[in-house]
């Protein structure tokens, strides 16, 4: 969902999945974008429709009302989650 | 850029039709930039590492599209996608069906349960016994000769065991071991002795041991024996067994090998192998040969070395008419010799349930129909709403798919269950034990299932492909009175009914074949007869035998509940045995005769029920002196002895006439059920001291005819008690010894009868059916009708005449199809055509009296119509 919505307007699968490899690092494949997008259009966190985009009809992604909420609220927890963690300790711990 | 065909090809099978052009291009653009950038070989990777890893998610994504009905808003206007979706989604439409319908479900399930499980079972049975390669190396190259157990070891020795057009070839004949354990009852072993090329001709190597080596089968040779499998492992499973002793008809022998797990000549019933010391001076014919072809003989050229072979035998040895070993010489190959007599009671059993499967089939299609007829109006909306016929067939398939699954699961069990019931209701006979229930059945179970259930899909399919759809939508208030739907139905059921007038017919065959069979006279009264076969050992001596043959006796005519007791050499109803030389003092004119011959014990025809005609028995007072006490038998008398009295005549075995006949008796079946009656004598066995066969059937009349079968056990310990050294072999009665001699047929006939009833139980349900749509159809017509004026009675007697004609088209089908079924039946025939006429008129009395039963109750239905509501429902 992020990646959608980093990935801005027109946001289509293969947009989104440049966008995922180009701030992982890592290869993503295509049909496991579509897929993915597939459940969270289900799950009513994201809203698809047809617009053209360089010529060809494009199935584009944006974040629903409920998906930015949820969206929000993990931020919140995350950071709530991380409060009070040191940050050397758990790479320390790694590094074990 | 363009993808490369197979990935393209790939992606366009698991996208959604509305998303296929997009992605396409996409990765059809990152591909050209990832070729400018890395070069094509790492392009070319690329592109494969992301349409192999999409794979997974997109054909999870279609499956769960599939399964949850999502489409996604942006796809709506162009909906379809990969086929795998649309299936799955008519796979739950169709169990949801299935669930609302039980009933129906019920009977299209169990319906086809029944014909697959049948034939998933007859069918792995064929498979293991008839299909099943030979345990023996390259078995096309083996053959048996003619005559088989007519072959004496002088004729076998005077080829210096060497057979133009053979490799090699070995002499064999079965024989009856008895087996010596230390403390354990001495037990009767199905055993072989033979040359020792045996098992070099089988191509067979023993799992231990050596097996035979040359010089185990010459006279005076040390005792040695090859056990089998099952043997080995019933003694203890001694890796180190091979040296070791083990008593044998009461010789030490030294085993040599044991035969590999699997391994089986000539029937699988057989647990040991001998080498016969082979005398080139004995003519007794017992031996059957069995060689492996030379290489670069084939059957078909086996002509010139076997016009050889006759040659050498016809300068060798001299034959009667009746005993011709130079005449009609050939050869068969192993696998019809040993399986040849199995083939056409299974293959009668595989056409039978392959039938089955055919009418189960039939009634399946009829009820479907029957479901897409009802659903016309559901159907018709379908259409407007945008089905395509494509898409209604697949429901369809769909629906039949999964009768079809659930149809090869119940199948599955049955076919485990009727396996077992077959492979005992069959005349398999020393195969009867051998017969295993694998997993290929459970296999064949499915795919028959499947199978089936797409041929039965077609039926509706192509009654929607010829229907008009849309029609149905305006036709929903008017009768449907029955248009090309109800006539498939209606010929499916004809169908059927040539189907079921197949089966029962061939029952019907098989009936009057036996009961023909069991019509003939035996020649002697089977009720209340034990018959016990005893094995004394080959190394008693003969007055030994008559020892211990006299101390039976008397023991066993003490037991309660026996009157008479006796004994036999060979038993009436179990084929030929003995033949002897026979002349007759004052009669030139007969010479090289032979008869039948029996050594028989005193009170033996009493106890056996066979008339005295003429003159007297044997006493005890007939004893081996100058004079043997002969009892003849009414065809004896007859062919020699026509138009006078024989009681009183000399005759002898060549130039001495030593004995005397005192008495005739009437003939015994003494060869098989179905020959004419033999010629035989019979004498007292203690008239010949040094001829007394170790093997003897013991013959007990019990006081009450139906107390055969509960003497038995009393009689077998009697024997152990009296005789410990001496194996009892089989314990049964007469009657069913009798029942044995009738043949292969009885039980198939059973087994035929059984299958035509429950062609007659799905006929029946068939008929059922088409009449029920028939009259539900037309419900408004009678409704009108009757307000009209038409009589209950009328309306049940024009329904049931529908039914009738249906039933009546089937059978006259049918009787065209008999002709040529018959056929697979002729061999077990006896007596009877293939086209009796009685039978024939059985089986079609029998289906129109079911069909006409099954009509009555939509008649009765019908006739109860009321008018008033029928037409306000309208």
């Amino acid at each position: 969902m992020l990646a959608v919505v980093r990935t801005g307007d027109a946001a289509y699968g293969m947009r989104v999945r440049e966008e995922i490899e180009r701030v992982t690092g890592r290869d993503v494949t295509i049909g496991a974008v579509y897929a993915t997008l597939d459940r969270l259009e289900a799950k009513g966190l994201v809203l698809s429709r047809r617009a053209p985009v360089d010529g060809l009809s494009r199935r584009l992604f944006a974040p629903s009302a409920r998906g930015a909420r949820a969206l929000a609220e993990t931020r919140v927890l995350r950071e709530r989650l991380w409060q009070g963690v040191d940050l050397r300790a758990v790479l320390a711990l790694g590094g074990a | 850029m363009t993808l490369p065909p197979l990935p393209a090809v790939l992606l366009r099978a698991l996208l959604p039709v509305a998303e296929r052009e997009e992605v396409l291009a996409d990765l059809g653009a990152d591909y050209a930039r990832q070729r400018a950038g890395r070069g094509s070989f790492a392009a070319r990777l690329w592109l494969w590492r992301q349409v192999l890893g999409s794979l997974p998610a997109l054909v999870g994504r279609t499956w769960w599209r599939g399964w949850s009905g999502f489409e996604p808003t942006a796809n709506r206007m162009r909906p379809g996608g990969p086929i795998m979706e649309s299936w799955i989604i008519d796979l739950r439409y169709a169990a949801r069906r299935l669930r609302t319908r039980p009933l129906y479900a019920l009977l299209a399930v169990l319906t086809l349960a029944l014909g697959v499980g049948g034939t998933a079972a007859i069918f792995s049975l064929v498979r293991g016994l008839l299909l099943e390669p030979l345990p023996y190396a390259a078995e096309e190259e083996i053959a048996v000769f003619w005559n088989s157990g007519s072959w004496s070891e002088a004729e076998f020795l005077s080829f210096d065991r060497t057979f133009p057009g053979f490799r090699t070839v070995s002499a064999y004949r079965t024989e009856a071991l008895t087996l010596e354990s230390p403390g354990a009852p001495t037990r009767l072993l199905p055993g072989i002795s033979s040359s020792v090329e045996l098992f070099r001709v089988l191509g067979a190597t023993p799992a231990l041991g050596p097996g035979f080596r040359p010089g185990d089968d010459v006279l005076a040779a040390e005792p040695v024996v090859v056990l089998s499998d099952g043997l080995w492992r019933e003694l203890g499973a001694d890796a180190a067994v091979v040296g070791k002793r083990i008593r044998l008809d009461g010789v030490e022998r030294t085993v040599t090998g044991v035969m590999p797990p699997g391994f089986w000549f000539p029937d699988p019933t057989v647990r040991a192998w001998v080498p016969e010391p082979l005398d080139p001076a004995n003519r007794a014919g017992n031996y059957a040969l069995v060689g492996r072809l030379a290489p670069g003989t084939s059957f078909e050229g086996i002509g010139g070395p076997l016009a050889q072979i006759t040659r050498r035998l016809g300068e060798e040895f001299t034959y009667g008419a009746q005993w011709d070993m130079t005449k009609n010489a050939e050869v068969t190959p192993v696998r019809e010799f040993l399986l040849g007599s199995l083939r056409p009671a299974m293959l009668a059993t595989a056409a039978a349930m392959a039938l089955i499967l055919l009418i189960a089939c039939a009634n399946v299609a009829a009820l479907m129909l029957g479901q897409v007829d009802g659903r016309a109006g559901e159907l018709a909306v379908r259409s407007a709403l945008g089905a395509d016929r494509r898409r209604l067939t697949q429901q369809l398939v769909a629906e039949a798919l999964v009768v079809g699954v659930l149809a090869g699961a119940v199948g599955a069990v049955l076919a485990a269950i009727s396996f077992g019931l077959l492979a005992r209701a069959l005349p398999l006979g020393a195969w009867a034990d051998s017969a295993r229930l694998d997993w290929t059945l459970f296999l064949a179970a499915i795919v028959i299932a499947i199978l089936a259930a797409l041929c039965v899909a077609l039926v509706p399919a192509l009654s929607l492909r010829r229907g008009d759809l849309r029609g149905g939508l305006t036709r929903l208030r008017t009768t449907a009175a029955g248009g090309k739907g109800s006539r498939m139905e209606s010929g499916l059921v004809v169908a059927e009914v040539a189907l079921a007038v197949l089966l029962a017919a061939g029952a019907a065959l098989l009936v009057r074949s036996v009961s023909k069979l069991y019509a003939i006279d035996p020649g002697l009264d089977a009720r209340g007869v034990a018959v016990l076969d005893i094995a004394m050992g080959a190394s008693t001596t003969p007055p030994e035998r008559q020892q211990v043959l006299a101390r039976l006796l008397t023991e066993l005519r003490a037991l309660p509940g026996v009157r008479l007791a006796s004994v036999t050499q060979k038993l009436p109803l179990r084929g030929s045995g003995d033949n002897w030389g026979f002349a007759v003092q004052g009669r030139p004119d007969i010479t090289g005769v032979t008869t039948a011959v029996r050594l028989v014990g005193l009170d033996y025809f009493e106890t056996m029920g066979m008339k005295l005609k003429r003159g007297r028995t044997h006493l005890a007072s007939d004893q081996p002196d100058a004079e043997d006490a002969v009892v003849i038998n009414q065809a004896l008398a007859d062919r020699y002895f026509a138009g006078e009295d024989p009681v009183g005549r000399m005759i002898g075995g060549g130039s001495q006439f030593t004995e005397r006949i005192v008495g005739v008796v009437g003939n015994a079946a003494e060869a098989q059920l179905t020959d004419d009656p033999v010629p035989a004598r019979y004498y007292v066995y203690v008239e010949a001291p040094t001829y007394t066969p170790e093997n003897q059937t013991l013959v007990l009349r019990t006081t009450r005819p139906g107390d055969a079968a509960a003497v038995l056990d009393a009689a077998r310990r009697t024997v152990h008690r009296t005789a410990p050294g001496v194996a009892v072999r089989e314990a049964t009665t007469m009657e069913q010894v009798l029942a044995e001699a009738v043949g292969p047929a009885r039980q198939l006939m059973v087994l035929l009868a059984l299958l035509t009833g429950l062609a007659l139980v799905l006929g029946a349900i068939g008929v059922y059916g088409v009449i029920s749509h028939f009259v539900e159809r037309r419900k408004r017509d009678w409704g009108i009708r009757i307000a009209l004026g038409l009589t209950p009675g009328r309306v049940i007697a024009q329904v049931v005449g529908r039914g009738t004609a249906l039933v009546a088209a089937g059978i006259a089908l049918g009787l065209v199809g008999v002709a040529v079924l018959a056929r697979l039946l002729a061999s077990l025939l006896f007596g009877v055509g293939s086209t009796d006429p009685f039978a024939l008129a059985g089986a079609a009395a029998a289906l129109l009296a079911v069909g006409m039963t099954a009509a009555f109750l939509p008649a009765w239905r019908a006739s109860r119509v009321d008018p008033a509501r029928v037409l306000r429902e309208q």
